[in-house]
Parts: structure tokens; C-alpha cells; sequence
């Protein structure tokens, strides 16, 4: 049981983002309580891989704000007492013809110019580096910069920091209400354990951060995404790095005229080949994508899928086990940008979701903007790409 | 017990590790499990769950039964070529 408690901020969702925005709040020398619902990392960041990427972000914006999260993610390394699987071998973009080559020349071209470290790599090159993949591949792009980390193991190194700075981190306690004053600003945050005071939350609920909107009379225009993945045995090192298909970024944005070399089946089941090494020998295999609600089983369909557009570009995975499938929600928000944001209508209401499959990466950047904000600073970034009201239209008050 | 006994084979995670994962906020086989690896190697768990239970039971001082991992499939390892492979 919790007594009365006062803090400055009251953070809602233990993921990695709810993680990193209480423990870039701590840092700023404020009281605040994370309150979640269930365990730490127990909902999508515990089913997501550990992507920390800024090859699969759109030019302009939205990789600069990638870019300035991983260099936070190599700050982190350092701040953190616990490890959390941080490396940085860069990543593969693989191509299958010369359709695709054409667009992504012209692709690097932008990023190079940008200054990010993007290149082309010829077909004899790649094979040379990555002797395991299919043979037909005629190149690649290789994204010097992009790493990995275990995301549940990041989530639980914040939390335990967090709480070294003077957070109190309540799991297994759920949210019930949000009271505020006459005026419309926030007042309280009533937990099934206890009511916090506060003037300030922020939303970090993901998938379910509409919920919490609903409680101070928002509607959050997040939807779950679903996206399965398979899990296989230790083994050889089948790729060196993370290797994705760059039809990747046709299936995540889509609306492209650009279409994949693919069995329709699997296009409709938005299937696309995503290769993960983890540092325990093992690798995750991806990608899928389907809005179905919030149902988290796996399908046996996608399961052949991803197996199945796996082997077309390592055939030397057909010998090699898969001991585990899961299947996460990605909160997806249309306009592909995360809701990093005040809410000029419920004043001391702040909302930090919406990432879809870039929760990850963008965590650190997130949980600095959000510390930011709260605090009354000036942002490193403009924010409004990011704020709500670019769904004011449905939020009328 | 000695903090060095090996619980997990598979991943090769120690009493210690599962008791330190307890104390970071650990309540059920799913949150040892996420902190440490523990069962989620071949074995998926099939030899070090019920060891996990009794320890998070012991070290919670529970007396209610600890509700086993989510199961995943597949049931067993299968490989890559005989999921995807374009036999049916």
C-alpha cells in the first residue's frame, strides 16, 4: 500500500519509453513515480528486437532525431550501472535487383550528403563480407552507425537507476483515475494502491495510452500493430551484422509505387526479411505486420512466412532450429511520427507514444525531449512534427 | 544455497543471478526470465522452471503457487527449412 504520496511528475507505463522519460526526469532533479500495471518491459518492449537504427527512417527529420538517440544510447552505456547489450556493428540493407539498386543509390546519395555514414557495397563485396547470403544478392547498403541492444535489459538498467536518483518505480499497480481541478489541470493520479499527487503526467502507455487519454477526456489516435517474430537456436555467425531487406521500408511506410519482387501471400501478410544477431549467439528473425486488435498469438501462416522469406536470402538457415515465435503490438500512429507532446487542453498533461517499430531507437531522445518540456527548457528539437495537435480536429473541446 | 549453483543449463544462469533478478522486481517465472535468460534457451525451460518457481516462491515467502512462463510455440525446435521450406 501506497500513503499519500506528492510527486512532481508521475510517469504511466513501465516500458522503455515510460523507463526513459522517469530517468531523464530524475536526472533533472524532479520526484517522480512510474506507476505500470504490470512488470517492467512486459508489454511491447518485451517482444520487440533491440533496433537502434537510422537506416529505416524516412530522409530529413526523422533520421536526424534517430541519430541524436543513438548518440545518447552510447552516453547511456556509460551512465548506467547495468549492462544492457549495447553494440554497434552498423547494418545491411540487401538488394535483389536492379530496380531496387536505382532507388537506393539515389537514397545513399541523400544520406551521404546529409553526413551520415550510408554506402553502397558492389556485389563482390558483399559477398565476401557476408559469405552466407543468398547468391543472386547484387549489393547492399551498409549503414555504418546502427546498433543493437536488448531492450528489456536497457528498460530494467533505467529502472534501477531511476530508482537510485530518488524515483519510486510502482509495478503491479494499475492506474484507475486522473482527477484534476476545476480548471482542467492535472491534480492527481489514483492508483489501485494508493492516489499520487501531482501536476504533471506524462503518458507513456503505448499500445494502451489511448486508456489513459480516455480518462482525462482525450482521444489518442494510437493503434496496435501487430508484428511476430522467430527466435533461434544459438549457432555460427550466419551474418555479421543486423541485415534487413531494403524492401523493408516499401512494407513499413508502403504507398510507394516501388513494389518488392515477392509472393503475394507473404506481401499480404506484410512479411519482410529482418535479420537480428543478439549478443548471445542467437539471432531473431522478423518482420511482420497486421492490425489485428490487440490479439498476441502467433499465426502458424506468418510463422512459415518468415521462415520461408528468411531462407531466400540465407539458404543456409534451413538446418538451423527456431525454438521460440512471439508476437508484439507496435503502437502505430498514421502519419508514422510518435506523439512527443503537451496538451495545451488538459494543462500538466503530457504525452510521450506512438513510436510503432521505433520505440526502441527513439527511447533516449524521447525521454530527453519529454525532460525538456516538463522542465520548461528549450527542446533539441522542434516538436511539431510531434505534437498532438495535429489531431486537433478530433479533440475539439 | 550457494549463489554459484548453475539453475538454468541452457544459458548457463546461477541461483545468484535469478535471486539478484528477484530483487530488482522479479515476481513470476516470466520477469526472472526476462532479466536473466533464464529458460529461454533449447530447452525452453522444460528443466529449470520448476526450479525458478520454487525459488521465486522461497524468496518471495509465498505460499500461493507461482504460475508457470507464457509457452511459445513451437513445441519443439524445428528448423528453419522444414517451417518455411515449400514442401506442404
Amino acid at each position: 500500500m501506497i500513503t499519500i504520496k506528492t510527486y512532481d511528475a508521475v510517469i504511466i507505463g513501465g516500458g522503455i519509453i515510460g523507463n526513459c522519460v522517469t530517468y531523464y526526469l530524475a536526472k533533472s532533479g524532479l520526484k517522480v513515480a512510474l506507476v505500470e500495471r504490470e512488470d517492467v518491459a512486459s508489454g511491447t518492449t518485451g517482444k520487440s528486437d533491440g533496433n537502434v537504427l537510422i537506416a529505416d527512417k524516412q530522409i530529413g527529420f526523422a533520421t536526424e532525431l534517430a541519430y541524436a538517440s543513438q548518440q545518447l544510447f552510447k552516453e547511456l552505456k556509460q551512465e548506467l550501472s547495468m549492462d544492457f547489450s549495447y553494440t554497434e556493428r552498423g547494418s545491411l540493407y540487401v538488394i535483389e535487383d536492379e530496380s531496387e539498386w536505382a532507388v537506393a543509390e539515389d537514397y545513399v546519395r541523400q544520406q551521404s550528403e546529409a553526413g551520415y555514414p550510408f554506402r553502397m557495397m558492389d556485389r563482390e563485396e558483399i559477398h565476401a563480407d557476408e559469405p552466407f547470403l543468398a547468391e543472386d544478392i547484387i549489393g547492399g547498403i551498409e549503414i555504418g552507425c546502427d546498433a543493437s541492444i536488448n531492450p528489456m535489459l536497457f528498460a530494467f538498467a533505467l529502472s534501477v537507476e531511476s530508482a537510485k536518483l530518488g524515483a519510486d518505480i510502482y509495478t503491479y499497480n494499475s492506474v484507475r483515475d486522473i482527477t484534476r481541478r476545476s480548471d482542467g489541470s492535472i491534480r492527481s493520479v489514483v492508483t489501485e494502491k494508493g492516489e499520487l499527487f501531482t501536476e504533471k503526467v506524462i503518458n507513456c502507455a503505448g499500445v494502451w495510452a489511448p486508456e489513459i487519454g480516455k480518462l482525462v477526456d482525450l482521444e489518442i489516435p494510437i493503434i496496435p500493430r501487430q508484428g511476430q517474430l522467430l527466435v533461434a537456436e544459438s549457432t555460427f555467425e550466419v551474418a555479421r551484422r543486423k541485415v534487413v531487406e531494403f524492401g523493408y521500408m516499401m512494407a513499413k511506410f508502403g504507398g510507394s509505387d516501388y513494389q518488392r519482387n515477392i509472393d503475394p501471400k507473404l506481401e499480404e501478410l506484410g512479411i519482410a526479411f529482418v535479420f537480428e544477431r543478439t549478443t548471445d549467439n542467437n539471432f531473431i528473425i522478423g518482420s511482420s505486420r497486421a492490425f489485428v486488435g490487440f490479439d498476441t498469438r502467433v499465426s502458424i501462416e506468418v510463422m512459415r512466412g518468415l521462415a520461408k522469406r528468411a531462407l531466400r536470402f540465407y539458404p543456409v538457415l534451413k538446418d538451423i532450429n527456431i525454438t521460440r515465435a512471439y508476437a508484439g503490438l507496435r503502437p502505430y500512429v498514421e502519419d508514422h511520427f510518435p506523439i512527443i507532446s503537451d496538451v495545451p487542453q488538459v494543462p500538466g498533461f503530457y504525452i510521450a507514444a506512438g513510436h510503432e517499430g521505433n520505440g526502441i531507437g527513439l527511447a533516449p531522445i524521447t525521454g530527453k525531449l519529454i525532460a525538456q518540456l516538463v522542465t520548461g527548457q528549450e527542446t533539441d528539437f522542434p516538436l511539431d512534427h510531434m505534437h498532438f495537435s495535429r489531431f486537433n480536429s478530433k479533440n475539439q473541446t | 544455497m550457494n549463489d554459484d549453483i548453475l539453475i538454468c543449463r541452457c544459458e548457463e544462469i546461477t541461483l545468484g543471478e535469478i535471486r539478484e533478478a528477484i530483487r530488482n522486481g522479479a515476481r513470476d517465472v516470466n520477469g526472472v526470465k526476462r532479466r536473466t535468460r533464464a529458460g529461454m534457451g533449447v530447452c525452453q525451460g522444460n528443466t529449470c522452471e520448476r526450479l525458478i518457481q520454487s525459488i521465486l516462491r522461497r524468496e518471495l515467502a509465498l505460499t500461493v503457487p507461482i504460475e508457470p512462463h507464457t509457452d511459445r510455440p513451437p513445441a519443439k525446435p524445428i528448423t528453419f527449412g522444414a517451417l518455411g521450406g515449400d514442401h506442404d
